[in-house]
């Protein structure tokens, strides 16, 4: 039964969104926490764990992320786990976030000079503690541009879930498509709902770059 | 006791030999200026003084601490002897007090109240008291200098190390800085600076070491040396930076 697309489905698109965000959220706060120790592990001064950091980006960042997805969904049921969509997609995209992430941060650290690693250490100052007072803050600053530009493909890419059955914005759409069969309309409303979401995040970027830029 | 001796110290980059058997010692308020031409290895010992560069061969003591021994926690060591660059490297991130505070709370556990009081008494000895709050992209070159010696002196080195601090000034910034080396010299700090400043080595070193293809080529007391060169490279490196 076809008809008419209404403002009920405009709810429910918006509803849709909020899982869309969720992902987003879950995957970033993982990812970023993973990430932040994969990056340790790319820049400490040790081979093996620089290796074992190195093989986990080179992994994940050359296997396609559908891929990803379907191996959490359906390799936990090979071995008699049923995971459920969140389970499954909140994994995979927090692992997919924390090599990339990982990446952009170790990019990051390595843009703050040399000659800051050799001040700090002259003054007596271990790896750590160099890290944490002198070359972190540096980076950070430095990070935040790459790091919402990620964030924005990330939200973009949430829609790749809707494969393992996890309703969110994309899904939802297809769903209306396939009851209203306007899928210009519907899709236009996904597309600015997506807008609407990642506009404001690069928006925020920049007024957090001026901030930081100005204020130390 | 000699405070820095360096013992047969052999460093290579790969197959490029940038020390060769070098061998000095440094006495308690020495003040030695190293000078030579560009290329001759003269950073590079520095940096081996305080271990930011590996030996390949020989040995180098600070105080009672053998430097290149592996066992050797290079932190500690780094707390006894300043280094300053020609590149200030302060951190930029960081206002001047916080810049001068953080080893000293970070390494020594110091209370940030006594640190802000150390981070007053040392940026006095610069003459940039007023400067405490500042941040290092607000200071001239010659500033930024000052706030990095005295950063290093916050740790109360033994021994404090300078590469070319001078070399990155405008003219009439130079001035500034040589005047603070100065002062430290006359507190009796043992200091090793590598310098293009011919004025200072004649005048505030106790000795020069001419560096040269990796080797100390000559040393003696400044004016001697400077005066009456005894071997021709000196001669002709003095007369490339006195023309
Ligand atoms: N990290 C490095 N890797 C390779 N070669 C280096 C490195 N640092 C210095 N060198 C080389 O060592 C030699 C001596 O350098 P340096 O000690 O900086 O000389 P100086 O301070 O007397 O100008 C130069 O030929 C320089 O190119
Ligand atoms: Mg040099």
């Amino acid at each position: 039964m076809i008809r008419e697309p209404n403002a009920l489905d405009v709810l429910y698109l918006i509803a849709a969104a909020r899982w869309t965000l969720a992902l987003t959220a879950l995957a970033f706060v993982g990812g970023g926490l993973s990430g932040l120790l994969v990056m340790l592990m790319r820049v400490v001064p040790a081979r093996p764990i620089n290796w074992l950091a190195i093989g986990w980006i080179q992994a994940i960042q050359g296997t396609p992320l559908l891929a990803q997805l379907f191996v959490f969904f359906f390799g936990f049921a090979i071995f008699g786990y049923r995971v459920s969509p969140w389970v499954a997609a909140g994994a995979a995209f927090s692992l997919y976030a924390s090599a990339f992430l990982a990446e952009i941060w170790r990019g990051c650290v390595e843009a703050v000079p040399r000659t800051q690693w050799e001040a700090s250490a002259a003054l007596g100052l271990g790896f750590g503690q160099q890290l944490r007072y002198v070359i972190v803050p540096q980076a950070f600053r430095i990070a935040i541009p790459p790091t919402v530009g990620f964030l924005v493909q990330l939200v973009k890419n949430t829609s790749l879930a809707s494969v393992i059955g996890f309703v969110e914005l994309t899904r939802e759409g297809q769903i209306t498509t396939g009851a209203t069969f306007r899928p210009f309309t519907v899709y236009g409303i996904v597309a600015i709902l997506y807008f609407c979401i990642c506009f404001p995040l690069s928006q925020l970027s920049r007024r957090l770059e001026r901030k930081l830029n100005v204020a130390h | 006791m000699s405070l820095i001796k360096l013992e047969q110290v052999t460093k290579r980059f790969g197959a490029l030999t940038v020390l060769d058997q070098v061998s000095l010692s440094v006495e308690p308020g020495d003040i030695v200026a190293v000078i030579g031409r560009s290329g001759s290895g003269k950073s590079t010992m520095l940096r081996c003084i305080n271990g930011l560069e590996p030996i390949q061969a020989g040995r180098i003591v600070v105080g009672d601490t053998v430097v290149n021994d592996p066992a050797t926690d290079l932190r500690k060591l780094r707390q006894q002897v300043g280094i300053v660059f020609q590149s200030y490297n302060l951190f930029p991130h960081l206002s001047v007090a916080r810049n001068i505070m953080l080893a000293p709370t970070v390494v020594k556990k110091m209370p940030p109240v006594e640190a802000r009081r150390l981070a007053e008494e040392v940026l006095a000895r610069v003459g940039l008291g007023e400067k405490i709050d500042a941040y290092p992209d607000q200071l001239s070159g010659g500033q930024q200098q000052r706030v990095a010696i005295a950063r290093s002196l916050a740790m109360h080195p033994k021994l404090m190390l300078f590469d070319e601090i001078t070399s990155a000034l405008d003219p009439e910034l130079i001035g500034e800085v040589l005047k603070v080396l100065e002062s430290l010299a006359r507190q009796g700090m043992t200091m090793m600076l590598v310098t293009h400043e011919m004025g200072f080595a004649r005048n505030v070193a106790s000795r020069v070491v001419f560096m040269h293809q990796g080797k100390v080529w000559e040393e003696g007391p400044g004016r001697e040396t400077l005066g009456r060169p005894r071997t021709p490279e000196l001669e002709s490196f003095l007369g490339s930076v006195l023309h």
